[in-house]
């Protein structure tokens, strides 16, 4: 059986009425990256804080590198690196002395001159922080989540408000990590995200955990059918046999899909069917099901809500 | 251990290379020092201040001469004479040969009253008769002094001052008068000295009242803001929140933070001594073991009420108003600056209970500016006091992090 | 007219829901003025100053006791030994001491009454004058009389730094008017978030011009009537010409708050730079000390800043002082053109969006 970097079981964290962490629990092996997806509001963040000592749980089990805990300690600590979604450093410290700073908070760490290597922000040694883009600072923040080189990695929500380039840098630090049998625990809200880095997905909505398993796994719960998606004016009516034909879905703004697991066939109907009424089908996408799909199917909403 | 002297590096560099605290903390109190050094060293010197003086001689006089030009020469003489570098104290206003003297005299008042003056003397028409008289009748002794009058104009301290000035003046000419009717004999004349008490060293000088009372401002001020804008505005930042997923702690936090703190008022003393001594000749004797325990008492007080602050405010915002709100009393109330005369009993009761008083009053008698008002078992206790309370508040009030 | 009603509503509320601008605009100067009149009333006046006497044995005592009563002393207090004296000067049983022996007239002051010695230093004078004729059976045959023009004749200390702590507060509000609230509204996007609407960006800040009116003139007006009340302070005040100078340096205040604005970088500095200035303006500008007792180079520097023409202006409008009528209104002009002139620029700052 692989070993497990940190199990959760039946953790819950009460705000009064509402339950933002109701009865989550799930493992995670060494060397993985385990990713907990959901929308705004989910509980990744209450849950991913709880683990990393930010704050306590009400009722649970946890269990962190082979130690029961009832709350992150010290000696955990030593052993586990975390990214905060929202935080800051001192905007007038140098990026190197960040970095060590923070080596001064364990017992053992590695060096200013290796982590600026690691994130590349070599030619920002000097730089003051708020100097700093936004991808340079999540960079700096991933570097002081590593310092230690922890066996275990938390990053909360890494790569939010980042554009296309610094996101894509995040994704191959992370990569490098399981590559170094790092376990990683990431929460997102981008399904691409989740899709292209997890091993392993848990699906949170409204505190609890709605699906679990590797993103191949769940996407084949959806079956073998293939997704088709266009666009068509808003107002446009679909004749009876057509809808039931191809089981459209409607959605919001002229968006259609269907399921089909006959993709010739489903296809041929709506061409057949634009051609002759002339609505034209806009956008057309032909795909398999991913994480998003999943998510809908399982809450009838979409993760990006 | 290292990173505990790593926070405290961070606090001490973090704090320099900000523009803002490097103006408060360093430069605002040398600022302070230097002004009011400047300010009180030269206080009752007017060297640099020239009067505008109008002197208006309505004397009718007498056969024998005229007492009334002799006072005017004697304003003349002032108004042209000056220390060597500096003007002269007045600058006199008279009306020229031919001018109506009274119609001047009401245009020279109207200027007066608009500041354009600082004062306007007027000799009365029968000044030389009445100061005849008065040396010449039998009992000269009780006579009523004759009168020059001078006009002032309210609310104005140069007036006031002008007023002073022309006052000794006028005494000097009274006795000159005097001199010369043989009324008075100047060789006989009183000798007339001053002495400062409650300077414990010979050497006293204003500024040795100042840079102690200074240098705990500077301190009050680091702690009263810095502390809790830093811990506040880390909190609400998350600045702090990055450290607490770390193994640091939080009595970590506090060692690494008290001791950057102390670097950074050991920063603002230096600035403030040196300008103290090098500047305006302070001999205030600062290193010596009573001395220095009470300049680290007022950086650990100052430092707790610093976090009582923090403790006591939600937000930034808060615990700014919070510090300014305390500031003024405990500034004020502390004799630091001004003299703790007649008070009312609620603002005595702040000021007895108030730890700059007796941190000011234990740090002036142990460099020997003056002697304790109130016994260093006082001057000690009540800050330890002030200590141990707002460490216990802190203790159990303060949040290290928001939204636990 | 609708959209104007509800902002200055909206202002009004933000304003007064802000403790900390609260207690800055109506508790600080209270304080300060609380806290000044208890300490400082009554220094400056000759009244209550007691004098310790020491006269040498088989000295005559009655001449000096005679020129120290016509100066007009509170008490007068014989002491035994120079010793007693001292500790009665250090005790504050008496503020000052004089001790003759003869030949020589010495006045022992306490080192640590600092404000208080300048007057009984002059009080000495008047001794050392009378009492120098008097030793040789003289009087003076010369002396002055002194008549006050304009003003407040009995005004102290305190009398001229309530004007000034009036002016400072008006100074405070029109200047974080701006660099304090406007900015801080910018660096948080909340005026972006209006400017997409359709209201005209003149119509917010006549909405903050019209709630820091209505503030200055309840904050002056609650300061000025604790003075007088609590301290008696003898204002005279002229309330037309207290009126149109409060607008007229409100509106240049916040002018200023938009210079200081400009300057900076990023908007949440301008608050630091307005705290910076206001600060060092409070030292420089004759409010704490007169103007007379500094260094002439300072002296010469408050005359550009216009809080040292503020504190004039309320002490003219408070029949402290007097001052010539075209120079009231040439500050206020200056004041009313500054602010009003600048306010296109503020609007177009308002409005313009930053680079992040």
């Amino acid at each position: 059986m692989e070993e497990t970097a940190l199990r959760v079981t039946k953790l819950r964290k009460s705000y009064g009425e509402v339950h933002a962490v109701d009865g989550v629990s799930f493992a995670v092996p060494v060397g993985r990256v385990f990713t907990l997806l959901g929308p705004n509001g989910a509980g990744k963040t209450t849950t991913l804080e709880i683990l990393e000592g930010i704050r306590d749980a009400d009722e649970g089990e946890i269990e962190v590198l082979g130690r029961r805990v009832r709350r992150i300690d010290r000696a955990t600590k030593e052993r586990m690196g975390v990214l905060l979604q929202e935080g800051n450093f001192e905007p007038y410290l140098r990026v190197r002395e960040v970095f060590s700073l923070f080596a001064s908070f364990f017992r053992s760490a590695r060096s200013p001159a290796e982590m600026l290597k690691a994130v590349a922000l070599e030619d920002k040694a000097g730089a003051f922080v708020k100097t700093l883009s936004g991808g340079q600072k999540q960079r700096l923040a991933i570097g002081v989540a590593l310092i230690n080189d922890p066996e275990l990695v938390f990053l909360d929500e890494p790569t939010t408000g980042l554009d296309p380039q610094a996101r894509h840098n995040i994704w191959s630090i992370v990569s490098n990590l399981t590559a170094s049998s790092k376990t990683v625990i990431l929460t997102t809200h981008y399904m691409e995200e989740a899709e292209s880095l997890a091993q392993k997905v848990c699906i949170m909505d409204h505190g609890k955990v709605i699906a679990e398993g590797t993103p191949r796994e769940l996407t084949s719960g959806l079956g073998q059918d293939t997704i088709v998606e266009f666009v068509v004016p808003e107002d446009t009516e679909f004749p009876t046999a057509v809808t039931a034909r191809c089981a459209l879905v409607l959605g919001e703004g002229g968006l259609v899909s269907t399921k089909t697991s006959d993709l010739a066939p489903t296809l041929g109907c709506l061409l057949d069917w634009s051609r002759s009424s002339g609505v034209p089908l806009a956008e057309m996408a032909v795909r398999q099901p991913n994480l998003e799909d999943v998510f809908l199917s399982l809450t009838g909403r979409r993760l990006r809500s | 251990m290292n990173g505990i002297l790593h926070l405290a590096r961070t606090q001490l560099v973090t704090a320099l290379r900000e523009r803002i605290t490097l103006f408060w903390f360093l430069i605002f109190p040398v600022f302070l020092l230097a002004l009011m050094g400047f300010i009180f060293t030269n206080v009752g010197k007017t060297q640099d201040l020239t009067f505008e003086v109008t002197i208006v001689n309505l004397d009718r006089g007498t056969r024998g001469g005229s007492f009334g030009a002799s006072v005017v020469e004697t304003f003349r003489e002032l108004a042209t004479s000056s220390a060597p570098g500096h003007p002269s104290l007045f600058r006199l206003h008279e009306p020229e040969a031919g001018n109506d003297p009274h119609g001047y005299l009401a245009d020279e008042i109207a200027a007066l009253r608009i500041g354009k003056r600082a004062a306007v003397i007027v000799i009365p028409e029968d000044f030389s008769e009445s100061l005849y008289a008065a040396a010449a009748g039998p009992k000269s002794a009780d006579a009523p002094a004759t009168l020059v009058t001078v006009h002032t104009s309210g609310g104005r301290t140069s007036s006031e001052m002008a007023l002073g000035v022309i006052e000794q003046v006028v005494a000097r000419v009274d006795q000159e008068i005097l001199a010369k009717l043989g009324l008075f004999d100047a060789a006989r004349a009183v000798t007339v000295d001053q002495q400062l008490i409650g300077a414990e060293s010979q050497t006293f000088a204003y500024i040795d009242f100042l840079v102690p009372g200074v240098v705990v401002m500077g301190f009050f001020v680091a702690g009263l803001f810095s502390v809790p804008g830093t811990i506040l505005f880390g909190r609400e930042s998350r600045v702090l929140r990055r450290y607490w997923v770390t193994p640091l702690s939080v009595p970590r936090f506090l060692v690494g933070f008290s001791l950057g703190h102390l670097a950074l008022c050991g920063v603002q003393f230096a600035c403030v001594w040196i300008l103290g001594r090098f500047a305006f000749g302070a001999h205030v004797k600062l290193f010596q073991p009573l001395a220095i325990a009470y300049l680290v008492l007022a950086i650990v007080t100052f430092l707790a009420i610093g976090f009582l602050v923090a403790a006591l405010a939600r937000t930034p915002g808060a615990g700014m108003a919070i510090a300014n709100i305390i500031n003024m009393p405990l500034m004020f109330l502390g004799g630091l600056f001004f003299p703790t005369g007649a008070m009312p009993p609620a603002l005595r009761a702040i000021m007895l209970t108030n730890p700059v008083t007796y941190i000011a009053d234990g740090l002036r008698a142990s460099v020997g500016v003056s002697p304790s008002a109130y016994g260093h078992a006082a001057s000690i206790g009540v800050p330890l006091a002030w200590i141990l309370g707002c460490a216990v508040v802190a203790a159990f009030r303060l949040k290290w992090d928001v939204g636990r | 007219m609708k959209a104007l009603r509800a902002l200055v509503t909206a202002e009004a509320h933000i304003f007064v829901r802000d403790k900390a601008s609260m207690t800055f605009t109506f508790l600080f100067p209270l304080l300060f003025i609380v806290i000044f009149g208890y300490l400082m009333g009554g220094v400056g006046t000759a009244e209550g100053a007691k004098v310790g006497l020491y006269v040498a044995p088989k000295v005559a005592a009655a001449r000096l006791e005679a020129a120290v009563a016509e100066v007009g002393v509170a008490d007068v207090v014989r002491i035994a030994a120079i010793p007693d004296l001292e500790k009665a000067i250090k005790d504050r049983k008496v503020d000052f001491g004089a001790e003759w022996d003869g030949t020589t007239l010495r006045f022992v002051y306490d080192v640590r009454r600092t404000q208080e010695n300048f007057t009984f230093q002059e009080l000495a004078r008047g001794i050392s004058a009378r009492f120098e004729l008097a030793n040789q059976g003289r009087r003076a045959i010369l002396d002055v009389r002194s008549v006050v023009e304009g003003g407040e004749a009995r005004a102290d200390w305190f009398t001229l730094v309530v004007p000034g702590i009036l002016a400072f507060s008006i100074l405070s509000a029109g200047l974080f008017a701006v660099a304090g609230h406007v900015t801080s509204m910018k660096q948080r996007r909340l005026v972006e978030r209006l400017v997409v609407t359709p209201m005209r960006p003149v119509a917010l800040l006549a909405a903050v011009v019209i709630v820091r009116l209505a503030v200055v003139f309840v904050s002056t007006l609650v300061t000025l009537s604790v003075a007088i009340l609590l301290f008696h302070v003898p204002f005279h005040v002229n309330w037309f010409l207290y009126a149109v100078f409060l607008i007229a340096a409100t509106l240049g205040t916040m002018g200023l708050g938009t210079i200081l604005s400009l300057l900076v970088k990023q908007p949440s500095s301008a608050s630091n730079l307005a705290n910076v200035f206001s600060m060092l303006m409070l030292f420089l500008s004759g409010i704490y000390f007169p103007i007379e007792i500094m260094p002439a180079v300072l002296r010469e520097l408050s005359l550009i800043l216009p809080l040292r023409h503020m504190a004039d202006v309320m002490r003219y409008v408070t029949g402290v002082m007097d001052m010539s009528a075209l120079r009231f209104w040439v500050i206020c002009g200056v004041f009313l053109a500054v602010g009003v002139g600048l306010l296109p620029i503020l609007s177009r700052y308002v409005v313009r969006v930053d680079r992040r």
